[in-house]
């Protein structure tokens, strides 16, 4: 079976499930962090190291970086927190929306709400804001999208530590060079249908943007309308809509084989699934075309809203999650597709492992 | 001088699962009261106030019956005896 031995991360509005798949079967444990919303998670095998990170926030107490040593069981909570925005910045932390690795096997990256980038380059021991994106001059005018003003990206080059790119929304798309000291604004190509000026140098609301796994140049963008491809290193961007109901969404993975995947939704004034039907769409030439997946996926009656974090794969294994607290997952490359939990809270986000 | 602070379930797991804390000290100001909360247990000082110091949105202290939102924040001053509230606010989803 090629699900054998899947680790699924489901953060949801009420807490963190952890999801394990064997041979078709699942079990669940949680939530963790009961009542609490996780849009955050990440599974920290590097140098052989089994290290669960989430990033539970408390709309009455603020947002953790938890840490778990024994595969999920117990978390830990340190008495002051890790994730702190400095005095100085004159913010206060409100969301942990994304944990990335870095190229070096001992960094990780955080993205918050307000957007901004925290490092550690000590397997998350000690933690710093990135003064460089936090000084850039753009920041002061970047504005908070539905979700709050989100760092929700971070994509760091697997080999190459100097070169990580991320998204905000809405800022667009930045990358740096030399490892955070500073940053540019890519966004070319990128339209910000909600400006007076719709293509400019920065303020996009961009929902998200991965890459292909092969490819080193290729990345894709899912932005609030609008579905984009870079060849050149998610510097410039071009329109690859071919065959989509709609270009607005918010969720993208990119699966090991190079399929891209995205669950379009019926405009930004409906946010939902288009004509009621839940269709993951898959692209794979690069996203010069896409074709729907429906098999084993509701076709009627069914408005589901699937959130930017909230789609993900390992291998040929890809999963989504929705708003309704649906999890859906599919071990062929989205061929076919089986409902695996109907009635969980709100899913914000999924993240897949192959054990 | 004495004061009591009490606090709402949610935070016990902040306070070694204590929900009522005396505490003797010379104070002035809800502040100094707080302070020496912090000392007694570390953890809640990052759950109630945020990184700039400001009581959390979502967060409710009382001095007696009092709201200090409603007086002087943290600066509202505190008589001997007094007994102080730390709850969440009632907003949620």
């Amino acid at each position: 079976m090629a699900d054998n031995k899947l680790l699924v991360l489901v953060g949801t509005a009420k807490g963190l499930f952890i999801m394990r798949g064997n041979g078709g079967k699942w079990s669940l444990e949680g939530p963790h962090f009961a009542g609490r919303a996780v849009y955050s998670a990440f599974f920290d095998r590097r140098k052989g190291r089994n290290e669960m990170w989430a990033g539970p926030t408390s709309w009455h107490f603020g947002a953790d970086l938890s840490k778990s040593v024994d595969m999920g069981k117990t978390w830990d909570e340190p008495e002051e927190r890790r994730i702190k925005m400095p005095k100085n910045t004159r913010k206060s932390l409100e969301n942990i929306w994304q944990i990335a690795p870095g190229a070096d096997a001992d960094s990780l990256y955080v993205g918050v709400a307000p957007a901004a980038l925290f490092e550690s380059h000590d397997r998350g021991e000690t933690w710093v804001l990135n003064k460089g994106l936090w000084n850039h001059p753009h920041r002061k005018k970047w504005s908070p999208g539905f979700g709050g003003l989100c760092l929700h990206t971070i994509l760091a080059d697997k080999k190459n530590p100097n070169d990580i790119k991320i998204a905000i929304s809405t800022g667009g798309v930045y990358q740096t060079a030399d490892g955070g000291e500073s940053w540019k604004v890519t966004n070319t190509g990128v339209k910000a249908y909600f400006l007076p000026n719709q293509y400019p140098e920065f303020g996009q609301c961009v929902h998200k943007i991965a890459r292909h796994p092969a490819k080193k140049n290729t990345y894709f963008l899912q932005n609030h309308h609008g579905v984009y491809c870079s060849r050149d290193g998610a510097v410039t961007w071009q329109e690859c809509e071919n065959g989509l109901p709609s270009n607005f969404g918010f969720g993208l993975t990119v699966s090991d084989a190079g399929s891209v995947f995205i669950v379009p939704l019926d405009s930004d004034g409906k946010r939902y699934t288009v004509d009621g039907k839940l269709r993951v769409y898959r692209s794979r030439d690069d996203a010069k075309s896409w074709e729907p997946l429906t098999k084993g996926l509701p076709q009627r009656n069914a408005y589901e809203v699937i959130l930017r974090d909230a789609v993900a794969s390992t291998g040929s294994n890809i999963f989504f999650g929705t708003k309704n607290g649906k999890l859906f997952g599919s071990t062929d490359d989205g061929d076919s597709w089986k409902l695996i939990e109907g009635s969980l809270p709100e899913i914000c986000c999924v993240k897949a492992y192959t054990l | 001088m004495p004061a009591t602070v009490y606090l709402g379930g949610h935070l016990k797991s902040f306070s070694n699962g204590e929900l009522e804390t005396a505490l003797d000290l010379d104070f002035s100001v809800l502040d100094d009261v707080l302070d020496a909360l912090w000392k007694r247990h570390p953890a809640l000082r990052d759950r109630v106030l945020d990184e700039q110091g400001e009581i959390r949105t979502h967060v409710n202290i009382f001095v007696g019956s009092e709201d200090v939102k409603r007086l002087n924040g943290l600066q509202t001053k505190v008589d001997p005896g007094t007994e102080l509230h730390i709850f969440n606010a009632v907003s949620g989803g």
